[in-house]
């Protein structure tokens, strides 16, 4: 009976001092969240590398290799040089970071997206790159994620979430191994809800280190003579929402977009000392356009490739508006023939949260062709779909005619005649591709569509 | 000491699920689903050459502090499991299998990037294909899945029958992690891979299986070999050419 007696109180004190160190983080993590003026100072100094820290950089270092290796870096020697050149501006003068390497890339990503890694790699996902608006945008992304490398984030992170997983660990053993009775119940009643609170502090503190890049990043952005309103900007556009992907789950490790230009206009209050004219804003913007249009045209394949049709066709009309060659029109028919029968903006209902996980679901059960099949039964899939290829041969046709025609316009022709059963048509568009084209690298698909079509 | 009822069944409890442990530990067992497109059943359709594009296959060592990141062994990983592969389908299947994509033909191509691009994309349509296929891993019987006829833009080698694509996932145990598993409960280490076979003429996924096996998946070699012969094992073998 001692013995049992003494067992539980042991387990239940330790317990207890469980508890009270997961709650510390939580504690920490909401004082750092308080005052908008008060930004760190750049650089974490004073950092010591552990062992632990040296294999994050190992694999970061490792993982830079994979990127490149998979064919996810876009070698565009002029874009990438762009971002280096704007990254290079962002650092404090004569700052030698102890274990970093700037490295600054395009990722071939559609989906809008930046990351560090801590080695000093900066990714910038070509949706991103498409999305924004103009240099001082790009500054601001590529600000937070120097922050994020500036101040050791990733390792700092790390070495927090590892005593977590420790904590959550040890409290499971405790939980399995509780005795009965009311202490018992006790213990697993708390062992049971301990590790979600663990888990809320991980995100949590997440959710401040973004708010530090942030808030930084706007600093480094004064210092670099950048707009610093932009950085608003840029969360303004990525709230924007084409394919109603942006789900609200219950844990989120970056803040939410509305919070952050909430915190991020609150303290651009107290420290812009300049605002940028809306000339000089259009005259960054034609300049960033002209310097980025062949990497947002790679972009738009992907998008293309991802099923991202409708981001494809808000994004080809923004490259449409800035310059009409024959290859932007061409990217724009593209667009609207690949979005087929789906409405080109979603609804207020299909923008709510629900109906954001009903179509997560719907895309994860049907196929693009099953999906596709069904809204063409719908009398708003059919009015789509006539809308859209009418569109799109409009500008195939448009591209044809400009100044030098990209030959690849006689294929999307071929394929929107495919698809509407002129077999005829459709062989002789794509045999002109063949032969405008012939070391194109789908020649042998585009050949053996021809021989079906010449077949029926 | 007496043990109240509730100490008891937790005894009993642990028992079974340590039980339970050692035998994944010791005898491996390999449980793979293997789903073929009728046209390979009914031998309408076979594979004599194939093209193994880069396994993608990722591990991650667990300890008490948390997953830990494993890029290296990930790589040597993956380039096992792909010669592995080849050596199963050629020894058992007589299934020949060609290096990898041919190299860019056209002189405008030369030195670019755009052939890695290309398989790249490719890898990508599979990755957005994988979890429509694992919703319904049945419905490859009916030949529901197809990566279209932009398989050809690969620019294989024209006797090229089929295009392997291998994804796989991880987890190898610390010490102190096994020894946590094996008192507490937890996943115990262990391979999990999802292959799928797509005709290299129109994009039809003609095979999938998903072997996984118990055991360190950067050391358990014979395992690995095991769980891929049983993963293959209704895919009819090529007959030799005349």
């Amino acid at each position: 009976m001692f013995y049992k007696k003494s067992t539980s109180l042991v387990v239940g004190a330790l317990c207890f001092c469980l508890v009270l160190t997961s709650f510390c983080p939580l504690t920490m993590a909401q004082k750092k969240t308080a005052p908008v003026e008060a930004t760190p100072p750049p650089i974490r100094e004073e950092f010591n590398f552990g062992k632990v820290d040296l294999e994050v950089l190992e694999q970061s270092d490792l993982l830079d290799t994979k990127f490149e290796r998979d064919g996810l870096v876009l070698h565009d020697e002029s874009a990438n040089a762009y971002l280096r050149r704007i990254g290079l501006s962002l650092v404090p003068k004569e700052l030698d970071l102890e274990r970093v390497r700037w490295n600054f890339r395009v990722l071939r990503d559609p989906q809008p997206n930046a990351f560090a890694l801590p080695n000093g790699s900066i990714y910038v996902s070509t949706g991103l790159i498409f999305l924004i608006d103009n240099e001082s945008q790009l500054a601001a992304i590529i600000a937070h994620e120097m922050t994020h490398v500036m101040r050791r984030h990733t390792y700092v992170q790390n070495r927090s979430n590892r005593k977590k997983f420790l904590t959550m660990n040890i409290m499971s053993a405790i939980g399995t191994y509780a005795p009965g009775g009311i202490v018992g119940a006790v213990i697993t009643i708390v062992t049971t809800v301990a590790p979600f609170i663990l888990i809320a502090t991980v995100y949590g503190y997440s959710r401040d280190l973004e708010r530090e890049a942030d808030l930084k990043g706007v600093d480094m952005m004064i210092s670099a003579e950048y707009s610093p309103e932009e950085m608003v900007n840029v969360m303004k556009l990525l709230n924007k929402d084409f394919e109603g992907e942006n789900i609200r789950l219950f844990y989120n490790d970056h803040p939410a977009l509305d919070e952050r230009i909430k915190y991020l206009s609150s303290y651009l209050g107290t420290r812009a000392d300049k605002v940028t004219h809306q000339m000089e804003l259009n005259r960054e913007r034609a300049a960033y356009f002209g310097q980025m249009e062949s990497v947002m045209r790679h972009d738009l394949q992907l998008a293309i490739n991802a099923t991202r049709f409708r981001s494809a066709v808000y994004l080809a009309q923004r490259l449409v508006d800035f310059h009409p060659d024959s290859e932007n029109l061409f990217w724009l028919a593209e667009a609207y023939r690949t979005l087929g029968p789906r409405s080109q903006q979603l609804t207020e209902k299909e923008l709510t949260n629900s109906g954001k996980k009903d179509a997560a679901k719907k895309r994860l059960k049907r196929t693009l062709e099953e999906e596709e099949r069904e809204l063409l039964e719908t009398p708003a899939g059919k009015d789509n779909w006539q809308q859209h290829q009418q569109k799109a041969e409009e500008f195939y046709l448009r591209a044809s005619n400009a100044e030098n025609p990209v030959p690849a316009v006689h294929r999307g022709l071929g394929m929107l005649y495919e698809k509407l059963g002129r077999a005829n048509d459709a062989a002789s568009e794509y045999e002109k591709y063949v032969e405008l084209a012939p070391t194109a690298i789908d020649r042998e698909r585009i050949k053996k569509r021809i021989e079906a079509l010449r077949r029926t | 000491m007496k043990l109240t009822n509730s100490v008891v069944s937790r005894l009993r409890a642990s028992i079974l699920l340590l039980a339970t442990l050692l035998l994944i530990g010791f005898t491996s067992p390999s449980i793979q689903a293997q789903f073929l497109h009728p046209k390979i059943k009914s031998k309408e359709t076979s594979i004599r050459t194939v093209v193994v594009l880069p396994a993608k296959v990722s591990v991650v060592r667990d300890s008490m502090k948390g997953p830990e990141g494993m890029a290296a062994e990930s790589d040597e990983l993956s380039a096992r499991v792909e010669k592995i592969i080849a050596e199963v389908l050629s020894k058992q299947k007589n299934v020949t299998t060609l290096s990898s994509p041919t190299p860019p033909t056209s002189p405008s191509d030369q030195g670019s990037s755009q052939p890695n691009y290309n398989v790249a994309d490719f890898q990508t349509k599979f990755d957005d294909l994988l979890p429509k296929i694992m919703k319904k891993r049945s419905d490859v019987k009916k030949g529901r899945f197809t990566m279209g006829d932009e398989v050809l833009n690969l620019n294989l080698e024209k006797t090229t029958d089929a295009i392997v694509f291998i994804r796989g996932e991880g987890k190898k145990l610390t010490g102190g992690k096994t020894a946590f598993t094996m008192l507490v409960g937890g996943v115990p280490a262990y391979l999990r891979l999802q292959i799928g076979i797509v005709d290299a003429r129109n994009g039809d996924v003609l095979l999938y299986t998903d072997p996984i096996f118990g055991g360190d998946p950067t050391t358990a070699v014979d395992r690995l070999r095991k769980a891929l012969e049983k993963g293959f094992k209704k895919l009819p073998a090529a007959q030799p050419t005349p």
